[in-house]
């Protein structure tokens, strides 16, 4: 069995256990050949992997092309250290960074919406100075401003009908997120759609009632051109937040899809999980002529 | 012939370290805050340290020797030698009194203090009733009233207000007018400004009682140094004695009084003689003499103006009502039940030293990075008002954040390793069934839990089955609290999702410094 019919596998297994409930859908786009759907590559040196991911994935100017505005969106929600897993790793991060900007981008913005103090997870999280190490200003690390939330029409939405989403991240010509793989006490594990809480601004707690089918309400309207998931480690217990070293996994490896959902499900076989295990979107996400939409 | 270089007068020094300190103490101001690193640099504590008021009325209450405030002795002995020159030449309140006089100065000049007793009766009441176990020197205190006025009241006054403008040119303004507006708000942010807005209760009184402060430039010029401040009546006892001597109009003088109607401070008596109690060298009249007559120089005792001294009569009153005052504490039922939610910042002492160590200078709330602390009001007595307390559902207490400590400069709040912080139980959370969303309604929520930061986790659950309001049966996570685990911090009450009153609630239970708080648990050893 190759990667790609793996994939193929876990994805039509949790359809197939969901029939009952609304499901997701597997459609062309999934069964279509052409470059990868998914790569995940396993390593130490975790550049090497960011470099080998996009590669398999035709590179990063397929994704980026010259003068866009790229946007790489990690997870800095927590005052933790990198060792302690629970914000993106902050070499993942810079590696990505650095490959937009050789892909030409005029600008690359990183930010997240933090749940502790702001300054303490960007300095803490070693995110800020993993991109101001590269000394490019066309690399930037920016705090929230909290002017720049606006209010978006979820029209596609079932639980969702407005949210207030950040002017940068739908501005940019390419969003690239870039969760860690984690456990997650309410839904199991946070991975890609779940890191896009970041940009939501207001009382973000509303999300956790129907978490899935709100997660999937936004993934139609924040809709990553790449998700890059950083296992490099993984936290396997008391996440999000976790604290605790013996919690934390060398999973050493690194995956990439354009297709959000596909990612999300293939990280969770690195929790010995079954994608249909999460309380999520991939339950509730169907890919429709070209876009996400939420089904009931 | 060669030009005469023109004369700088000597108020022009004095105005010189008056701006330099005032300055001084705004970069210390501002950099009593969070820059990215767990220690912090500097910060405006050391102001709070050089003062022999707190000082004097601190050791008093814990009756030690508190080794944080040795610098105070410094400024004892320096004015010794050169009598009041830190409320003229130092003193940041005093310059910004100074600052707003011309703006507020009456009409008419009135040249006697209104009430020259009125600060030694209050720095005799403050001493006598902090020993007694009844801590005011805050309230008097000018640090306490400025510092204080302004992290509560005036800086974050500022910043929302300077928000509201720049959040206008942002969202409604030409690209053109934001060009401009859009950096020099960028730079206020990084320079001046606070990197958060803050709210605080008593925010108003704060800045009220500080105001008042300048108001009263209105009813004479240095009201408030020379009817209230007990500090410049601590420093006015001591530069009597000083060195530094005062030398007046004498018989050659033309007796004009220029000097004495020009003294901001009303130090100068009719027969033009420098009371050096009062005076702070404030250097005017050297200027205005017109026969330069004027002298300060170290000396031998010259024959003053009567000493402001107390009656016997109120001499005894203010020690009596010092005495007297602290022993209505016990009558209070906070003698017996303290405030539930009376939560003290990690490190604090037992309330009763904490209170007396406490100068309710406001620093801790200042550099609180969640905007936890908040001051007290009545909670903790007349005495507790303006002292900090957490309020978990405004700020919660970062876990990995020490700064309270590190700033609070009597030792009130105790600097805690970071390790021991982890640990330190300032409070406890309890869940209300009644309202938590997976007890009440089968809603699935537990932001709770995800935000609890202790490494294993405070907050645990059970999956429970329960009935939605639709009528479904749904599966949900109900959480709980883990007694042992739980620190107080009060990051779960802070983001419980509920609109209004959060489902969970940190207390003072159980809080650390008082082990008779300690809550029954079955995990516990005792049990």
């Amino acid at each position: 069995m190759n990667r790609r019919e793996f994939i193929r596998d876990v994805l039509l297994w949790s359809a197939g256990l969901t029939l009952s409930i609304p499901r997701l859908t597997i459609t062309e786009s999934f069964a279509a050949s052409g470059p990868s759907l998914l790569a995940v590559e396993k390593g130490p040196d975790h550049v090497q992997l960011v470099r080998r991911v996009l590669a398999s994935l035709g590179g990063m100017k397929n994704f980026v092309r010259p003068g866009d505005r790229v946007v790489v969106k990690p997870n800095i929600g927590w005052d933790r250290s990198p060792e302690q897993a629970a914000n993106t790793n902050p070499v993942v991060v810079k590696a990505l960074v650095e490959e937009a900007l050789e892909a030409g981008a005029s600008r690359v913005l990183v930010f997240d919406r933090t749940c502790n103090e702001e300054r303490r997870c960007y300095t803490n999280s070693g995110i800020a100075d993993a991109v101001q190490s590269l000394n490019n200003k066309k690399a930037r690390v920016e705090y929230i401003d909290n002017r720049k939330f606006v209010p978006v029409e979820i029209k596609r939405g079932k639980s969702l009908t407005t949210m207030e989403i950040y002017k940068d991240a739908l501005d940019a010509d390419r969003y690239i997120n870039v969760p860690i793989a984690k456990h997650h006490g309410l839904s199991g594990l946070t991975l890609g759609l779940k890191n896009s809480m970041g940009v939501i601004g207001g009382r973000r707690g509303m999300m956790h009632f129907n978490i899935g089918q709100k997660l999937a309400d936004l993934a139609t309207v924040v809709q990553p051109t790449l998700t890059v998931i950083d296992a490099t480690k993984i936290l396997m217990a008391n996440g999000p937040q976790g604290g605790d070293l013996k919690d934390v996994q060398i999973a050493d490896t690194i995956l990439a899809s354009t297709d959000p959902v596909a990612a999300d499900a293939y990280a969770t076989t690195l929790f010995d999980m079954r994608p249909d295990e999460i309380e999520s979107r991939l339950r509730r996400t169907k890919w429709d002529s070209g876009k996400w939409i939420s089904t009931r | 012939m060669r030009k005469r270089i023109p004369r700088v007068p000597r108020t022009f020094w004095r105005r010189l370290s008056q701006w330099a300190f005032l300055l001084l103490f705004f970069f210390l101001f501002i950099k009593t805050d969070y820059t990215g690193s767990d220690e912090i640099e500097y910060a405006v504590n050391i102001l709070f340290r050089i003062d022999p008021l707190l000082a004097a009325s601190v050791m008093l209450a814990v009756k030690t020797f508190v080794a944080l405030m040795l610098p105070a002795l410094a400024l004892l002995v320096l004015t010794l030698i050169l009598g009041r020159f830190f409320c003229g030449w130092v003193c940041p309140m005093g310059a910004l009194i100074d600052l707003f006089h011309p703006l507020l100065k009456p009409g008419t000049k009135e040249i006697d203090t209104r009430f020259p007793q009125m600060p030694l009766i209050i720095l005799l009441f403050v001493l006598v009733s902090a020993f007694f176990g009844l801590p005011m020197a805050g309230y008097f205190d000018p640090f306490s009233i400025l510092v204080r006025g302004l992290s509560l009241s005036a800086y974050p006054a500022l910043n929302d207000s300077l928000a509201t403008v720049f959040t206008f040119t942002y969202q409604e303004a030409p690209p053109y007018v934001n060009a401009v507006t859009e950096p020099v708000y960028a730079f206020l942010k990084k320079t001046i400004l606070p990197y958060s807005q803050k709210v605080y209760t008593l925010s108003l009184l704060s800045g009220f009682i500080l105001v008042a402060v300048f108001l009263a430039e209105r009813i004479q010029q240095r009201f408030f140094c020379r009817n209230i401040c007990p500090l410049g009546a601590l420093l006015g006892l001591t530069a009597r004695a000083g060195l530094l001597k005062g030398h007046g109009g004498s018989d050659d003088c033309a007796k004009c009084r220029a000097c004495r109607s020009v003294c901001r401070m009303g130090a100068i008596d009719p027969d033009r003689r420098i009371g050096m109690h009062e005076c702070i060298l404030c250097l005017d009249c050297l200027e205005k003499c017109p026969r330069g007559i004027i002298d300060f120089r170290f000396s031998k005792p010259v024959a003053g103006p009567a000493p402001v001294s107390l009656t016997r009569r109120s001499l005894m009153a203010s020690m009596a009502a010092g005495a007297l005052l602290p022993m209505f504490t016990g009558s209070r039922t906070i003698a017996r039940l303290s405030d539930p939610l009376l939560i003290r910042p990690p490190g604090a002492l037992a309330e009763d030293e904490f209170l007396e160590r406490c100068v309710r200078c406001g620093e801790c709330m200042k550099v609180c990075i969640g905007n936890a602390l908040h001051p007290t009001f009545l909670e903790s007595g007349i005495e507790g008002m303006f002292s900090p307390k957490l309020i978990a559902q405004v700020g919660y207490c970062e876990f990995n954040c020490t700064l309270c400590g590190q700033v609070c400069p009597t030792g009130a709040i105790k600097a805690l390793p970071l390790e021991e912080k982890h640990t330190f139980k300032i409070g406890h959370a309890f869940f209300d069934k009644n309202r938590c969303l997976p007890y009440a309604k089968g809603i699935p929520c537990i932001v709770c839990e995800e935000h609890c930061p202790t490494p294993e986790k405070a907050i645990g659950f059970n999956t429970a089955t329960v009935k939605n309001d639709r009528g479904e049966e749904i599966k949900v996570k109900q959480p709980y609290i883990v007694d042992r685990l739980c620190i107080g911090c009060g990051i779960c009450e802070n983001k419980c999702p509920l609109p209004d009153q959060a489902a969970v609630r940190v207390t003072a239970a159980g809080e650390q410094r008082h082990p008779q708080k300690t809550i029954p648990a079955s995990s516990m050893d005792y049990y």
